[in-house]
């Protein structure tokens, strides 16, 4: 639903577009010449309000903080701090010295939500404030005509009807229509996506208003030359605007680290819970009283609540954090570090994210034939003659029709490492000619240019004019490359061993050939011809113009093809499902090169062309890949498309508009998957909002995405996804391990009270010990965990199922609470009986004996051996107990993070061989040597 | 719609008919987990019972390994108080010495005479009644010393049967602790028992009389054999009759063992070689 409203606010909302400008200026009191009044401006302003994006209604930073306070797995510790503070109540009012120990134990929860929550509090803090540095300082102005003047003021001021004039380099004050342009070149990219400018002119040419070439949007840049309009639109109504407002409507889910916390929750509560009746029944049957069993019942909960976890989360989140912010990504919200682990999905439509965006020459086709490009320094891989007069042809016109060129002060570096001024294909073009066919600069000196028209999406070609080597030859040289079937429909002729021959069928067809296998390798291929303008037409001072075109732009003879490619990232996970604006063709070679669609997988038309069947009789359910072609998409219903993401492990969605990513965001998320999606433009925030994980661009993002993103790139390279991917992946499974550790110990701790309660023997454990515990020896090796590195197969893992995999399943509880944590609970018990027996107190006397070795008025309490024992005499031993078994608690954890620290690999091939475990042993021996020495001259000198 | 299917889900959860699992596992898969459990807890609880057997075999039968708790004996009082360690009764009201007579009688009846003098020697007073053990060969069971009842005099019971309560002139009975292989003294002097009042109290507590004289503990009762060597134990006890203590007010009493070498108790613990009470007698008269 969201996706169809979205839809209709950019397409059915305007119609100023399609009115006369009579009309429009009728409809908002104006005047085409001498714009509004200072009196009708006034009023207008008062009525529709400033011209500005309304900011996202922030929250209140007290808000903030108690969503830090209260969120999450804090309202475990609060009710364990509650349940304390009641048992205390309990016991203040039923006797005489109550036990603090409940009344400790809720303070301490307290204190650690309270620090914790300040401490995430502070950490998000920290970047908003980066954020807040992005917004504009300077205010925009705009030149208005009012009262037939030209006034600069504020942009906010400017008001419906106004009269505005913008230039080349400014940005667009307000939805405008245009009434005159001259040249005028607008960037719309940040609305549509489209990278290349568009030209603005007063005549309406579409009927969608985003289309149409009258209007200009608010926010976007005029590129070129000069218009004048009239504001139609201002603040929050224009375009951007609703597009803003559409974003902050936009309801987020919760992020899966949250949503994973809450399932844990659920299970230690579950636990927690279960226990606690399970042993209030037990008190009850063995005859406690009901206060008595209530106490116990609240302690038995609370003694479940992992005390140090919160903080250990938290610790772990923000040092993810922190090692992302080094690699370049902020993280605004701590819990989205994981979230881009468990992505299951990355939509983007920059192919960048999948490759190198290095963009090399690899293939030329000329003579007939596919030649490999030599990208080697010293050109010893050459594979084709160099002195062909073809190849000669083919690499003037690539070095001469070519705007791109290095930057100054590179002589020394090697050609492919220089930095180059110019868009990445011509910078392609540049260095393989330059490596090849040497100084570029020297050929375009011998060959002066003196007219061009640059590269744009209406004709798609590139030309140039230029004067010939030979100061003989008066002639004027015509190069021109752009994409393959439009060159060709130019060309008559076609140059084969440096011969003009006509263009026939046969040529043709060896063309097309090779066109598609170029474009099948997921090349980019351009297509280059040239002509010799003939001096009789075109003699020398001959004045082109390439605005109306006075020259002969057809009858050119064909030279070549070149082909360029991105090389593939390495390390692109199989986890992402690409959205890409590029055709279906390259989108689908591409994929096949960075494995999103695997080797052997083949799409529905692949099957189709090998059996040689039609595309319908095809099983659907035989192809496993899939392309999606953006136009299809808008005409699928809801199930098909749940059927194309279900059946299909490897899809490509290609010539998708931005504006589908919502569909296709939504369609992943109805299907369980986790959603990163990738963007900068305006356009693209509701995906960024609506996915798991938005991330926007740090330099070339717009505000309003990032704004709605949740991760920023901030200095937009894409390598540093797959970084965070990495990142995510591994603070889950630390976090896993941080958890297994802390929730093991838990066992040792409960078992002692339940003991105490069921066959009453003295306290094993004290409270104050577990807390101890909790928040002293497994908090600080509960945060080294979260250093551990990356398990060899972590990225060749599919990413995290969240229906199954989740942070805190069966199995981690049964291994940590069943196994582990019941060997540590038998170690901690061995400790206390020996120390209990070697007192005196055989297991056999303390059986039972409970009320009386608590009871403070027996001061003569019998042992196994017939001594007696006053009251504070057997509690130091159970103090004693009390520490053995902390201490033993400590000792089985050392096994324990150790064990930890690896899911699935042995400890040993971790890094750690068992040879070097033992390295420091003598020096702990010495530091037992010298300590004793140290006390034995203490004793033997009293004093000094 | 997604409620029903919400509630069939969990419902399958708990039992799907269709692949026979009960909550989300297969009967065999169920067995399997109970049978490892089962045989790793078996395991543990091997594990466990084999380390505590050696550990209980490393004790000894008679006397524990670490008694450094015990190097100053406690104290307690006999008639047992609760925790308050108060003694408070009013002389005409019968019902409220009553028990203290009868808790007395109950303590002092293994004193009896007649049962001291079937069960237990007579010892040489004034030292120690060594039985060591010669090397390997334990000299077991060891004989105990006879303390007949009738060492307390007044305090007895026998002639007095409410020790005094009824006319304000109460008895307090007063046993240290048993520790195994004590020797209260050295040099052959006997420990014994004072009884003071606490500061502010020191002028209503009156005279008072010790049973046996002094107070003592009898060396012949030391060392003590521990109760499987040494089962038929009689422990010495030290009466304290209080003859005109202040009626009608609280007096706090501090008992505390005289010996040259057992140490003073520590601050904390208040009935270790001492002992502290509360007396208040009521009375109308």
């Amino acid at each position: 639903m969201q996706s169809i409203d979205y839809l209709c606010i950019l397409f059915c909302f305007q119609t100023e577009h399609k009115m006369s400008i009579e009309e429009v200026c009728r409809k908002f009191n104006t005047d085409i010449v001498q714009g509004l009044t200072n009196a009708k401006a006034a009023e207008y302003l008062i009525r529709d309000g400033p011209n500005a994006l309304t900011p996202p209604p922030t929250t209140p930073e007290w808000v903030k903080f108690c969503r830090q306070l209260f969120g999450g797995f804090s309202i475990l510790l609060w009710t364990g701090a509650i349940l304390c503070f009641l048992a205390y109540a309990i016991q203040a009012a039923t006797e005489d010295e109550p036990a603090g120990d409940n009344l400790y134990l809720g303070i301490v929860l307290t204190a650690v939500v309270v620090i914790t929550g300040c401490f995430s509090y502070f950490q998000e803090a920290k970047s908003s404030k980066i954020m807040e540095s992005f917004k504009n300082m300077v205010p925009q102005q705009a030149l208005v005509i009012r009262e037939g003047e030209k006034v600069t003021i504020n942009a906010e001021e400017v008001v419906g009807g106004d009269l505005i004039e913008v230039k080349g380099g400014d940005r667009i004050p307000a939805d405008i229509r245009v009434v005159s342009a001259h040249g005028c070149k607008v960037d719309n990219s940040s609305l549509t996506g489209e990278s290349e400018p568009q030209s603005r002119s007063p005549d309406c040419t579409h009927d969608n208003p985003l289309e149409t070439r009258n209007v200009a949007f608010f926010s976007t840049n005029c590129v070129e030359g000069t218009a004048r309009g009239i504001v139609i639109c201002t603040g929050d109504r224009t375009v951007m605007g609703r597009i803003a407002t559409l974003t902050s409507g936009l309801e987020t889910g919760k992020t899966p680290i949250a949503k994973e916390i809450e399932h844990f929750i659920h299970i230690i509560t579950g636990v927690a819970v279960f226990l606690g009746v399970t042993f209030f029944i037990l008190a009850i049957i063995l005859g406690y009283s009901w206060l008595e069993a209530v106490i116990f019942l609240i302690g038995i909960i609370v003694a479940n609540v992992p005390e140090g976890l919160l903080a250990t989360v938290t610790v772990c989140l923000t040092l993810t954090a922190k090692r992302m912010a080094k690699k370049n990504c902020l993280v605004k919200n701590l819990e989205a570090v994981e979230t881009l682990g468990s992505t299951s999905t990355i939509c983007s439509d920059k192919t960048g994210t999948l490759t190198q965006n290095r963009m090399t020459v690899a293939h030329m086709w000329f003579d007939n034939q596919i030649h490999e490009a030599d990208t080697t320094e010293d050109q010893s891989g050459a594979s084709f003659d160099k002195s062909s007069v073809t190849w000669l042809s083919l690499a003037r016109v690539a070095g001469l029709c070519n705007r791109a060129q290095f930057k100054a002060g590179q002589d020394s570096l090697p050609i492919l490492k220089r930095d180059v001024a110019g868009d990445a294909s011509e910078s392609a073009l540049l260095k393989c000619i330059e490596l090849s066919c040497g100084s570029v600069r020297a050929m375009r000196d011998r060959n002066k240019k003196v007219a061009e028209i640059p590269f744009n999406s209406t004709n798609k070609y590139q030309l140039s004019v230029h004067e010939t080597e030979d100061p003989n030859d008066n002639r004027y040289l015509l190069v021109m490359k752009g994409a393959p079937e439009r060159i060709l429909d130019r060309c008559t002729t076609i140059l084969v061993q440096g011969k003009e021959q006509p263009m026939d069928e046969e040529l043709k067809e060896a063309f097309q050939n090779a066109y598609m296998e170029l474009g099948g390798l997921g090349e980019r291929v351009l297509g280059f011809c040239h002509v010799l303008l003939p001096e009789d037409q075109y003699p020398k001072g001959f004045a082109f113009d390439t605005e109306d075109v006075n020259f002969q732009t057809d009858n050119l003879c064909f030279v070549g093809l070149m082909s360029m490619i991105d090389p593939p990232r390495a390390a692109v996970p199989d986890a992402v499902i690409m959205v890409t604006g590029d055709h279906p063709i390259t989108a689908k070679a591409i994929a096949k090169g960075v494995g999103i669609i695997s080797e052997g997988n083949e799409t529905v038309e692949d099957i189709a062309a090998r059996l040689n069947i039609p595309v319908s009789q095809v099983n659907p359910r035989d192809a496993k890949a899939c392309v999606v072609h953006g136009t299809d998409l808008k005409d699928l219903s809801q199930d098909q498309m749940d059927d194309i993401l279900r059946n299909h492990t490897e899809i490509v969605f290609a010539r998708t508009s931005p504006q589908q990513k919502l569909i296709i965001v939504e369609g992943c998320q109805r299907l369980g998957a986790i959603v990163a999606v990738t963007g900068d433009g305006v356009n693209d925030s509701p995906a960024l909002k609506k996915a798991d994980i938005g991330v926007a661009m740090g330099i070339s993002g717009s505000d309003v995405s990032k704004q709605a993103a949740d991760m920023i790139l901030l200095d937009d390279n894409f390598a540093s996804i797959v970084t965070g991917v990495e990142e995510g992946r591994l603070i889950f499974d630390n976090l896993k391990k941080s958890i297994a550790y802390t929730l093991t110990s838990n066992i040792p701790e409960i078992t002692p009270f339940l003991f105490f309660i069921i066959v009453n023997i003295p306290l094993p454990l004290g409270t104050i010990t577990i807390l101890c515990i909790d928040l002293g020896t497994d908090m600080v090796p509960a945060i080294s965990l979260a250093y551990e590195t990356a398990e060899s197969d972590i990225m060749k893992r599919q990413p995290r199922n969240p229906a199954r995999d989740k942070l805190v399943n069966e199995r981690l509880i049964s291994i940590a609470y069943g196994q582990i944590g019941m060997i540590q609970a038998l170690g901690g018990f061995f400790a206390y009986f020996v120390i209990l027996a070697e007192n005196g107190f055989l297991p056999s006397r303390l059986v039972g004996i409970r009320l009386n070795w608590d009871d403070r008025s027996t001061n003569d309490l019998e042992d196994s051996y017939g001594q007696q024992w006053t009251y504070e005499q057997r509690k130091i031993v159970e103090f004693t107990c009390h520490t053995a078994f902390f201490v033993s608690i400590v000792v089985v954890q050392w096994a324990d993070v150790i064990i930890c620290k690896t899911r699935r690999n042995s400890v040993f091939q971790q890094g750690m061989r068992p040879s070097w475990w033992f390295c420091a042993f003598p020096y702990s021996f010495l530091i037992f040597v010298y300590d004793e020495i140290r006390k034995l001259l203490l004793r033997r000198n009293p004093g000094g | 719609m997604a409620k029903d299917g919400e509630k069939s889900g969990w419902k399958e959860y708990i039992w799907n008919p269709r692949t026979r699992e009960f909550l989300g596992r297969t009967a065999s898969s169920w067995g399997l987990i109970l049978l490892f459990y089962l045989v790793f807890y078996i395991f543990l609880a091997g594990l466990f019972t084999l380390t505590m057997y050696v550990m209980l075999q490393t004790l000894d039968d008679h006397k524990p390994t670490w008694q450094d708790r015990l190097s100053t004996p406690g104290m307690v009082i006999r008639p047992k108080t609760d925790e308050t360690y108060e003694i408070v009764y009013n002389v005409e009201n019968t019902e409220s010495w009553d028990m203290y007579a009868q808790a007395l009688d109950k303590f002092l009846a293994p004193y009896n005479n007649s049962v001291q003098a079937e069960k237990n020697n007579e010892c040489v007073p004034d030292q120690y009644f060594l039985q060591e053990d010669s090397g390997d060969v334990k000299n077991n069971p060891k004989r105990s010393c006879q303390f007949n009842r009738t060492i307390l005099d007044l305090c007895s019971g026998i002639n007095d049967r409410y020790y005094g309560y009824q006319d304000g002139k109460p008895c307090i009975i007063i046993k240290l602790n048993r520790v195994i292989g004590m020797l209260p003294s050295k040099d052959g002097q006997a420990p014994f028992v004072t009884c003071g009042a606490k500061k502010e109290d020191s002028d209503k507590i009156g005279e008072l009389l010790y049973f046996p004289p002094n107070g003592t503990f009898n060396l012949m009762y030391y060392p003590y054999y521990g109760k499987k060597a040494q089962v038929n134990y009689s422990q010495p006890l030290v009466a304290v009759k209080f003859l005109n203590i202040t009626a009608n007010q609280d007096v706090n009493i501090e008992c505390r063992i005289n010996a040259n070498n057992i140490p003073i108790g520590s601050d904390r613990d208040k009935f270790s070689g001492r002992v502290s009470f509360k007396l208040r007698i009521n009375t109308i008269n």
